[in-house]
């Protein structure tokens, strides 16, 4: 028998206590040391010297010329707004695939509604690596897509579909749909069909039911699927890793490269805190975004 | 008769647009399951059905040790996780409102919000440079560490959706704390732990950049093996052992999918669900 | 001037083919005339609403023909036709304020911005919410939530005005001023009202006419003082209002009068005489204030002996249940008058008195 102690504030933080020591001693612990790392000076052979400096964030934009000047040097640069503009691209493939979906799904009578969704997130939680893969398969050289092309001479040489922005879109894309899908359906399952009868009563067609009343009302599960797509798009690594074939990297296969492979700690450890601010900045706007509604609605 | 016009709120092409989508969502894999079954030892030629390839991924024992890592990963993963989200979210839903709830919630959290491999390259740091390493027990940390908001999430809605005069009834008929929560509580809040449970299993065996990053030699997991893999040059070996991986995360899935439409509905009151069944013995 | 709104032998029935068939209208044929304040009245279930949704286009007939103002309008969506709707919960859309929930429909019709902002004042106006014009709809009380969306369906000037049960949400005080207040914007505004409601005593107060409807089927049209007084079965009877009713079988005739002899023995006249023979099994109906109460009296003048059993005292009147010497037990009710002469205790013997024209013999 435990006996319990009496406080229950006590017994509060006893059961907080496991979760705060884990997750604070390998997470919060680990990132505070990797925002120290940034401003650490690199040792060329790995590892870091222990003065303070700038250099890693420095060298985001610029480099050393051979008289030691410093240079503008787009690379990094370049690969920052590559990793938004995909992501940003990918959230938009997402959401426009995926709005119709939701909107369907929440057509159905309930007992489909539940089997449509499981198909929703089963590719969810089958493995990411594996997933991506498959694409391969079918982008690649004499893969599904160009093979009977080739065959039946549509083309006559390889379409270069792999290593490409647009396969590395597809394969984030794909990667994050449903957690495009499920939000907006949660958003949409709770939309009080009466005020679509209400639109139409009020002689509303049928985009302007769409526009004036479905998509705002469900702007919640939107922004929230935006983000869920966003933010993972940022940070990723298999799909530009596989189908990017290392050569275009985003900000999460560009921090990878430099632990893995270049052995910089500080710039890839500025790397990732770059993508740390997006990805708070992204979350910022969303909390924003999510009280002011709150506000108009009147549901606080 | 013949309506000449939809529904209101229905739309032309809704249908088509989700079969479309669908087929978006599970042709890849169907492509890769079909030339798992390619006679041809180049990955990308059908010359025929064959068996081969799965036969000789059970013979290959780099497979079966990174098979038999990630099994262990995932469950020692999954019981600390479990346990700990468990206890994280008794504290919070019923520990009423306190200082540093937010701050609480938002810490079980944390690990879904940050990138993966932020969480990865930070954790690699951290045990480089206490230089500690204890083989898979690095890979299971890291697990644990970034498993727990999964655990933590079905849970807690289990926890919230629950009636607390369920508890109070039993209190009224003179149960003590400990038994309330042996004979109430826990019975009802078994099949949110189960569901957590199961979802840290999933996450933890299809985990792949953080144990990249963070795997010390030996304590290679099977994603991270099929990534080598796959970097040494496509086989249909990969495709072979990759449809194994999906069939049994569909497996897993579905056994999850199937306990929580089953039990995930909350009694409200009523008490009337089978999950709390044989909690009088 | 043609009929607003005509329904010819309409059915609905939902779920076509499956197991969960259910016939919610079979064979409903309703005519409302012009600017009428037209109430369905009946329980839930009866197929009022379904009904109303069929003319605001929701739903389709199954079989059927609806015309408004002598056009077909069955395969016109919701959007193409000059009636609006005040949903049950409202239906406001949470996102706009109340000006542009007002606003929305004008809007959908292209109305240049200065009649619409005048059309939207004005029914604000109308409401008594003018100055509520920018707040959001979660922030009214139920009762403002309700003229919202009154104004709302009324600011594009529907030829017909569908009421879904608008009142139900609102508590009794509120209920019986809205119901006036209904009322005098329909005379004002002159468009065709049809209120779907199940409290008989809405439907009485506000109609012009009234339809009782019970599974799937129209029981009775008529004005309120024809349902009420004039039932056409007892399901209409029962309904609207309390009764009495009491089985009997013709005796024979006298003079624009129906003897009636009761189960019990008991000899009634009823004025009028219908088409019944002697020997026919009927159902006597009585509203229960048409009883009359009297401390005094002879049976041999018509007055029937009995006893008070129970007593439900109401404020302005009381209802008593009362067992006559025969066994019968009828309901009675009383107005409560000042000197308190006309009350009656559980237990005293008192005198009934039921006149020839205030039963009715009612069809099966």
């Amino acid at each position: 028998m435990i006996s319990l102690p009496r406080n229950s504030r006590t017994r509060t933080w006893l059961g907080l206590a496991p979760a705060w020591l884990v997750i604070g001693v390998f997470m919060l612990v680990p990132i505070a040391l990797m925002a120290v790392i940034s401003f650490l000076e690199a040792n060329p052979y790995g590892g870091v010297h222990f003065n303070f400096s700038t250099d890693a964030y420095v060298q985001i934009a610029f480099e050393y010329d051979l008289e030691d000047n410093l240079v503008f040097n787009p690379i990094y640069i370049n690969i920052i707004l590559r990793s938004v503009g995909l992501s940003i691209l990918a959230t938009v493939v997402c959401l426009v695939i995926g709005f119709p979906v939701a909107y369907f799904i929440t057509l159905q009578p309930p007992s489909k509604r539940n089997f449509y969704i499981y198909l929703i997130t089963i590719p969810f939680w089958t493995n990411l690596l594996i997933r991506t893969f498959s694409w391969i398969l079918i982008l690649g050289r004499n893969g599904v897509i160009e093979t009977p092309l080739l065959l039946t001479g549509v083309i006559d040489d390889s379409l270069n579909m792999m290593y490409t922005n647009g396969a590395i879109t597809v394969g984030l894309a794909y990667s994050y749909l449903p957690l495009m899908i499920l939000p907006i359906y949660a958003s949409l399952e709770r939309l009080d069909f009466r005020l679509v009868e209400a639109a139409s009563d009020l002689y509303a067609h049928r985009l302007e039911i769409m526009t004036k009343v479905i998509i705002p009302l469900s702007m919640p599960g939107i922004v929230a699927g935006c983000m869920l797509v966003y933010i993972p798009s940022l940070g990723a690594f298999i799909a530009p890793d596989l189908l990017g074939g290392g050569k275009r990297l985003l900000l999460g296969s560009l921090v990878q490269f430099q632990f893995a492979t270049a052995r910089n700690w500080p710039f890839g450890a500025a790397i990732a805190m770059v993508l740390l601010a997006f990805v708070v900045v992204a979350l910022m706007i969303y909390a924003r975004s999510a009280r002011k509604r709150a506000l108009i609605e009147g549901d606080l | 008769m013949k309506r000449r016009h939809l529904e209101v709120g229905r739309y032309h092409g809704l249908g088509t647009w989700t079969v479309l989508c669908f087929a978006f969502l599970y042709l890849p894999i169907g492509i890769l399951i079909i030339y798992s079954f390619n006679a041809s030892s180049l990955a990308m030629t059908w010359t025929g059905f064959s068996l081969d390839w799965y036969a000789k991924v059970l013979r290959n024992d780099s497979i079966q040790f990174a098979a038999v890592n990630s099994l262990v990963i995932a469950t020692i993963t999954t019981l600390f996780a479990t346990a700990i989200a468990t206890a994280a979210a008794l504290a919070l839903v019923r520990g009423g409102r306190f200082t540093g709830h937010t701050a609480s919630l938002g810490l079980v959290t944390l690990p879904l919000v940050v990138p993966e491999i932020v969480t990865a390259v930070a954790v690699l740091i951290f045990f480089a440079n206490l230089n500690l390493n204890l083989g898979i027990g690095n890979v299971i940390i890291a697990h644990t560490t970034f498993c727990i908001p999964f655990a933590f999430m079905p849970i807690r809605a289990r926890l919230v959706g629950m009636d607390t005069s369920l508890e109070q009834a039993a209190r009224d008929l003179y149960s003590s704390e400990w038994q309330t929560f042996r004979h109430i509580t826990a019975p009802l809040l078994m099949p949110g732990i189960l569901s957590g449970a199961m979802l840290s299993f999933v996450i933890s065996l299809d985990d792949f950049i953080i144990t990249l990053m963070v795997a010390p030699a030996g304590a290679t997991t099977l994603p991270v093996y099929i990534y080598s893999m796959i970097r040494q040059g496509i086989t249909p070996e990969v495709n072979a052992i990759s449809s194994v991986f999906f069939a049994a995360s569909v497996l897993l899935v579905s056994i999850y999918w199937l306990l929580s439409r089953r039990v995930m509905s909350v009694p409200k009151g009523t008490g009337t669900s089978n999950a709390s069944g044989g909690s009088r013995t | 001037m043609a009929d607003g709104v005509e329904a010819r032998e309409i059915v609905k029935t939902f779920g076509v083919g499956t197991e969960h068939e259910v016939t919610a209208l079979n064979n409903v044929s309703l005519t409302i005339r012009s600017n009428e304040f037209f109430t369905l009245l009946g329980p839930s279930g009866c197929g009022k609403t379904t009904m109303l949704r069929l003319i605001a286009g929701f739903e389709m007939p199954t079989r059927g023909d609806i015309l408004l103002f002598g056009e077909h309008m069955e395969d016109l969506p919701p959007n193409q036709r000059a009636v609006n709707t005040v949903f049950q919960h409202y239906a406001l859309f949470p996102h706009m304020s109340v000006a542009e929930n007002v606003a929305f429909g004008l809007r959908r019709l292209r109305k240049p911005k200065d009649e619409t902002d005048r059309t939207v004042g004005h029914m604000l106006e109308l409401v008594k919410l003018g100055d509520l014009a920018h707040r959001r709809p979660a922030q009214l009380s139920g009762g403002q939530q309700q003229r919202v969306a009154l104004a709302r369906a009324l600011a594009p000037g529907p030829k017909v005005l569908l009421l879904d049960e608008p009142l139900s949400a609102l508590d009794l005080k509120l209920r019986q001023a809205m119901r006036l207040e209904l009322k005098q914007i329909q005379r004002e505004t002159g468009i065709t009202f049809i209120f779907v409601t199940h409290d008989q005593e809405e439907a009485l107060s506000m109609s012009d006419r009234i339809a009782v409807m019970s599974n799937g089927e129209v029981q009775q049209v008529g004005t309120p003082h024809d349902i009420y007084e004039y039932p056409v079965n007892r399901f209409v009877a029962e309904f609207i209002g309390d009764a009495n009713f009491i089985p009997a079988t013709v005796a024979g005739f006298e003079t624009d009068m129906l003897v009636c002899s009761t189960v019990a023995g008991r000899t009634l006249r009823v004025r009028g005489s219908g088409d019944h023979n002697t020997g026919d099994l009927v159902t006597l109906f009585l509203r229960p204030e048409k009883v009359l109460l009297h401390r005094q009296g002879e049976t041999s003048s018509g007055r029937l002996a009995g006893e008070v059993v129970d007593v439900v005292y109401y404020g302005s009147e009381t209802s008593y249940r009362i067992r006559l010497d025969d066994g019968t037990v009828i309901l009675a009710e009383d107005r409560n008058m000042l000197d308190g002469s006309r009350r009656f205790a559980g237990g005293e013997q008192l005198f009934v008195e039921i006149g020839a024209e205030t039963l009715r013999v009612l069809g099966q």
